[in-house]
Parts: structure tokens; sequence; C-alpha cells
């Protein structure tokens, strides 16, 4: 009894210490936004007495609003650009046999394991002939297929009933209406897990739209505004690293179930 | 008749020689018919500058956006369109190369762009900037330099040149300079008007601030990878040694004086007189207060006079010197290039270089962001710089200093970052890792002078 007491206690002590952790770089992130300019050195563990002065000068500073507008727009569109290749690529490669068609599964996952690093470049100049650098288009467009977003639809495609797929096909239905009135119903919840994974994967980008856009447009680069060679201005700097984060925590806090929900599906994390 | 062949043989001989630039030491005066003719009455040309200056937020962006707009009073037939460097980079002066390459490769390139002295080489032989004495001709180069009331500092006039032609315009310079704490100096028992001018007296000083007072002693930010090169070839001209040969044919950042540096930093941080910091964790413990001295680039003081504000009393000194030997300053900074193809581009460009160097910019940038100006005697002039320099004596070492201080010579080729950090990490490695500093020093040297060949 005892060793199973203690084996709790000591268990919860190393999740709790791990926990601390982990939360403690988004405390002092916080921590530092509320200094006052003048503590902003500080290694005081309570920021005291508390100012939202950052806040005000970030937000004087960059276009704070043009910024967070600019970054959600790229995060949905992204997702939602995924979310609907993926479908369309899952429900073909599900329901229609044809010639190449393990080929052509082969090549999408295949995409998934070649290195950003790789297409980088490719990517920049066919963005530099379509006039699209600098454009939040350009930030969106050549990441619109993802590859695991393919993958996943696929699997959980693959166990889904052809019963229904053939009776709605004895019902007359095409294939497009089979695909918004059977399979997309009963597929929601792996489309809304999968979506909210997609969101905060693209809200987290960074390099990408660093390359494309110079002129700071995204809150994710927007941060870098205040990092120069003449040193960097942590109070403003942390105030919209805070901003930044904020979106992402709300979804977390409204939409927590189905978030674990969807990194147990994709079986990341 | 055979006299007048061999005239004539002679004089033919003679024209084609010059034709061929073998003529004599002295360079040929390029035909006007060269120049990039100036623009007609009315012509528009828009033109891209780049300058990581608007990357940072605050006085850099809205100074130099608010001189554009200046700019564009005056000529209303230019449209300047302003970029940072594309890159991802957290500090926008990182990307500067990177993003000309970038943009070199999908057939865009800015018209003018501001880029660093340690990248010369590069700029001029593989980004192919243009050189200004072709564009506009030597005359009108330097008559830029003389301005109209206040000409550039001597040493400074030259930082863009390369081969006897001037390239880029000298545009922000800073030097190394060390800054400390008065008050920790004087707690620790020394007069804070009197700052270490050797660094025997730096080594002194800091240990006796750790002893008495518990706070970090001195840090030289010139021993890092992440610092660049440009204040560790001070400390090794200091020394009397260089890093490269005059003639940039063969690395010399093993010989004894560079050995000598490095021996010195390793020893100030074993004795505890260096604390073991990266770069940023330096310059933010010393705005709080918590190093006594640090040698840093002049470019720092806002964030180092933000710190101290009503805490501490910030002070600045030159850069000290090894015993016996002047101290040989350096400079870091950036020049403007131009890298228009199109005539009349190029001639917006020179006229968007002349106004920014010019004494209106300079007195402009210089109470606005703090940068000094190269015109220096602005700092003179009443009607000038003389009242905010006056107010702002953390500037007078870095002043000083721009007379004497000697070009940060860029590492040569196509390698030539590789070499600077492989260079920079042989040091890092001997300072704060302990190694041994000649062998270490001698065999990175080795090990990178194969890359000084290939990168030819």
């Amino acid at each position: 009894m005892t060793t199973k007491v203690s084996r709790q206690v000591s268990g919860h002590v190393v999740l709790g210490t791990l926990g601390v952790l982990c939360v403690f770089p988004i405390y002092w992130l916080y921590a530092t936004s509320l200094r006052a300019p003048g503590d902003i050195g500080s290694l005081s563990p309570l920021p005291w007495p508390l100012s939202l002065d950052n806040y005000a000068d970030a937000w004087r500073t960059i276009d704070l609003t043009g910024m967070l507008v600019n970054s959600a727009v790229v995060a949905v569109c992204t997702a939602a650009g995924q979310l609907l290749v993926g479908l369309f690529a899952a429900y073909a490669f599900t329901v229609w046999r044809f010639p190449g068609q393990r080929l052509l599964y082969l090549l999408f996952v295949g995409s998934w394991l070649v290195p950003f690093q790789v297409t980088m470049l490719p990517n920049y100049v066919l963005l530099s002939r379509l006039g699209l650098l600098n454009t939040i288009a350009g930030v969106i467009v050549p990441t619109l297929c993802s590859a695991l977003g393919v993958l996943l639809l696929r699997q959980h495609l693959a166990g889904f009933p052809r019963e229904l797929l053939e009776a709605a096909a004895m019902d007359g239905r095409s294939s497009w209406a089979t695909l918004w009135t059977v399979v997309v119903p009963a597929l929601r919840p792996v489309l809304a897990a999968l979506g909210i994974l997609l969101v905060i994967n693209a809200w987290n980008e960074y390099f990408w739209p660093a390359l494309v856009l110079r002129d700071n447009a995204m809150v994710q680069l927007g941060i870098r505004s205040f990092m120069g060679t003449e040193g960097n201005d942590w109070g403003p700097l942390m105030a919209t690293a805070g901003l930044a984060c904020l979106p992402v925590f709300a979804l977390y806090l409204v939409l927590q179930r189905h978030i674990v929900n969807a990194f147990v599906r994709s079986g990341l994390k | 008749m055979r006299v007048l062949i061999q005239a004539v043989t002679a004089t033919v001989t003679a024209m084609a020689l010059v034709g061929c630039g073998l003529g004599g030491g002295e360079p040929a005066p390029e035909a006007a018919a060269n120049r990039v003719p100036d623009l007609a009455a009315g012509q528009q040309v828009s033109i891209v500058f780049e300058s990581y200056n608007f990357g940072q937020a605050g006085p850099w962006t809205d100074t130099f956006t608010e001189l554009i707009a200046k700019f564009r009073e005056k000529h209303p037939n230019i449209t300047v369109t302003a970029k940072k460097p594309q890159g991802n980079s957290p500090n926008p002066a990182a990307d500067t190369v990177s993003s000309l390459q970038s943009q070199l490769a999908a057939g865009l390139v800015p018209d003018v762009a501001q880029l660093g002295f340690s990248d010369l080489d590069f700029t001029v032989n593989q980004l192919r900037a243009a050189p200004l004495d072709d564009l506009v001709g030597r005359d009108a180069v330097q008559a830029n330099f003389d301005g109209a009331r206040h000409p550039y500092a001597k040493p400074a006039r030259t930082l863009g040149d390369w081969g006897g032609k001037t390239y880029g315009v000298p545009f922000v310079f800073s030097t190394p300079v060390l800054f400390y704490n008065a008050d920790l100096l004087k707690a620790a028992g020394f007069d804070p008007s009197t700052p270490p001018a050797t660094w025997a007296e730096v080594e002194r000083y800091a240990l006796a601030v750790r002893e008495k007072t518990g706070k970090n002693g001195a840090y030289v930010d010139c021993l890092s990878k992440i610092a660049k090169d440009w204040c560790f070839q001070a400390l090794v001209r200091s020394a009397g040694g260089r890093v490269i040969s005059e003639d940039r044919t063969r690395l010399t950042f093993a010989d004894p004086p560079a050995v000598e540096v490095v021996t010195m930093a390793q020893r100030m941080v074993a004795s505890g007189a260096t604390p073991k910091r990266t770069q940023q964790q330096a310059v933010d413990a010393f705005a709080r207060g918590d190093i006594a001295m640090i040698l840093e680039s002049s470019a720092v003081q806002g964030t180092f006079a933000k710190g101290a504000k009503g805490k501490w009393d910030l002070r600045s000194a030159p850069m000290p010197a090894f015993d016996g030997r002047p101290a040989v300053p350096t400079n870091s900074g950036a020049a403007l290039f131009v890298f228009a193809k199109d005539p009349a581009k190029q001639r917006a460009a020179w006229e968007l270089i002349r106004f920014l160097t010019s004494e209106e910019s300079f007195t402009t940038i210089a109470t606005k962001i703090g940068y000094l100006p190269l015109r220096t005697g602005l700092v003179t002039d009443p009607a000038g710089l003389k009242p905010w320099a006056d107010s702002n004596q953390l500037i007078r070492p870095n002043l000083a200093q721009l007379e004497r201080m000697e070009p940060w010579v860029s590492m040569p080729g196509t390698n030539y970052l590789q070499i600077r950090d492989g260079m920079m990490e042989a040091v890092e490695d001997a300072v704060y890792q302990g190694k041994d500093p000649a062998a270490t020093l001698k065999a990175r040297q080795d090990q990178v002078s194969g890359l000084l060949a290939a990168g030819r």
C-alpha cells in the first residue's frame, strides 16, 4: 500500500516538475511583457508593478491588428485548403481503382519525406514568376496540399463501410453527392480534429512566411520587428509574442477535447 | 617616310596600350559617354531600396520612411520602394547578402542596397555591385564625400573602395567601445573618471569588481562566432598582427599576435574576470547592471542607455590597448551599393545615395536613431549636431576612434563566411572551452586555408 502511494506521489512530483518546466517559459514571456519598461531586465519572478505599457508600445509601433488578421487568414485558408485537397485525394484513392493508383499514393506519402529545404527554392522561384512574392496568397498557395492530411484521411476512409457507398450509388447519387451527403457527415469528427491540427500547424509556421513575406505582415514575423543590430526591445517583443500565442491558447481552451483527439488520431506527440 | 611610319606606329601602339589599360599607374579618366545620363525633366523612375533598417520597428523604420518621403519631395520623378532584406533571421542585418542572392536567383535585385563591410569582396566580385566611379564619375563620387559643408572623415571615405574604385558609399559605422558601469567601478575602489586603458588594467579592475561587489567584471564581445570578426580583428591589430595577410592571400590568425589575444581572453575567463556568457546574455546582463565593463559595438549604446536610465551610471571609454602598443579600432557598419542595371535607375539610385549621405540626412539619422554621422564636422557645427553631441557624451570615444580606425578586412572568395566562422569558432573554443589557443588556431587555420584557395 505504502509502495503504491509513494509511487503515485513520486509520479505526480515528476509530472508536476515537468509541467512547471514546460509552462515556465510561457509564464516568463507574459511576466516580462507585463513588467514596467524600466524593469524589463529584472529577474524578479513576479513582475511588479504590473504595466500594460509594452502592449501599448507594440500596438503603437507595429500594425498588430493587420498582422493578426493576416495570420488568421493564412492559418484558416491553409488549413481549409489542405483539408479540402486531403478529402478529395483520400476519396479518390479509396473509392476508385485506377492505373498507377498505388504509385500516385506513394508519391503523396513520399512528398511528406522530402525536406522543406529541398522544395523551398523551387517554390520561391515559381512564386517569383507568378508574381506572388510578398503576398499572403504566396504564403498559402504552395502549402495547400498536405501529405499528412491525405494520409490520415485515406486511412480513415479505408475503414469506411463500402456498403454505404454502394447504397448511395444504388440510390442514384453521383460521386460528388455521395462525398458531401454520405462521406463528409460520417467523417465530421475526423475532419474537425484534423482541421484543428492543421490550423495550429499553419499558425505556428515561421520559416516559409519569413521567406515569402519581407514586410513582417504576419504576427509571427512581426515579433522580429523588435530585434536588430542595436539590441532587442524585449518589452514590446514579449508583448507581441504573447499576443501571437493567445489565439492558439484560446482554441485549446474551447476545443480541448478535439485537439487531444486530433493528436491521438494523427499519432503525433 | 620611315620616320613618319615609326612615329605613327608608336602613336598607335601607345594608344592601344592605353586603351587596354596598360598605360601606367594612374587610372585613365573614363569617357563622359560611359556615365549614366542625368534624368530628363519629368522622366519617371521607380527604384527599390533594400535596407535592414526597415526590419526594425520604431525609430529605425520611422526615420528612414521620413527620409524617403523627403527625398520624394526633392525628386518627385523618382519613386522609391523601401524594403527590408528577405529572410528569416531574427536580426534583419544578418539577411542582407542571402536576400540579394535569393533575389538574384529569382531575377529580382534591389537597385540600392545597404550591405556590411565584411561582405565587400563578395558584394563586388560575386554580387556584382556597380562601380560608382564608372557610373557617375570619380569626381562626382569625391564631391559627394566632400559634401556641401562637412566632408566625410578621411578614414571613412575609402571603406567602400575595391581595386581603386568606389563601389559603396559608407553610411553607418561603429567602433568597439568600452562601456562601463561607473557605480560598480566606484564600489570596487576605482575612480570611474579614469577607466582602464589597457587590457591588463581591465583584468585587474574586473577581478576587483568581482571580489568586492560580487558582480561580473568584464565581457569582451569579440570572441564568439555570433560576434563575427570585426572586433576580433581590432584586438589582433592592436596586438600587432592581422587575421589575413595584407595582400589577402594567406590566413594569419594563428600567428603569435592572434594567439596572444586569445590567450589573454582565455586567462580572463579562467580567472573569473570574464563571465562565461553568450553575447545576448552579456548584453542583457550589462544593461541590467550585472557586469561592470563590456567591449561592445557603439551601435548598442541605446540598449545600454535604456537599461541604465535612473538605475546606474553608464559611461564609455576608448577600446583598451595592449601594454606599450596603441589600440587599433576597426569599424563595423555598412555602405550603400548600386545594383541597378538600367541607366535611368542607376542615376536615380545615385541621387538616393547622395541624399541619404547628405548633411541633412546624417543630421536626421543622428538625432532620431543615434548613429554617429560620418561627416564628423557636423558634431562641432552649432547649426548641425553640436547641441546633440554636447548632450551625448557617450559618443565621444566612438568619434575619436573614427579618426584612427582601420578597415574591417573582408575575407576573400566565395567561401568567405565559412572562413570567418571557422576562425571565430576556433577562437570561441579556446576562450570559452579552454582549448589550447596556439594549437586550436593553427589547426583551424590549416583547415580553412583550403577554402581560401578554392573560393577564388
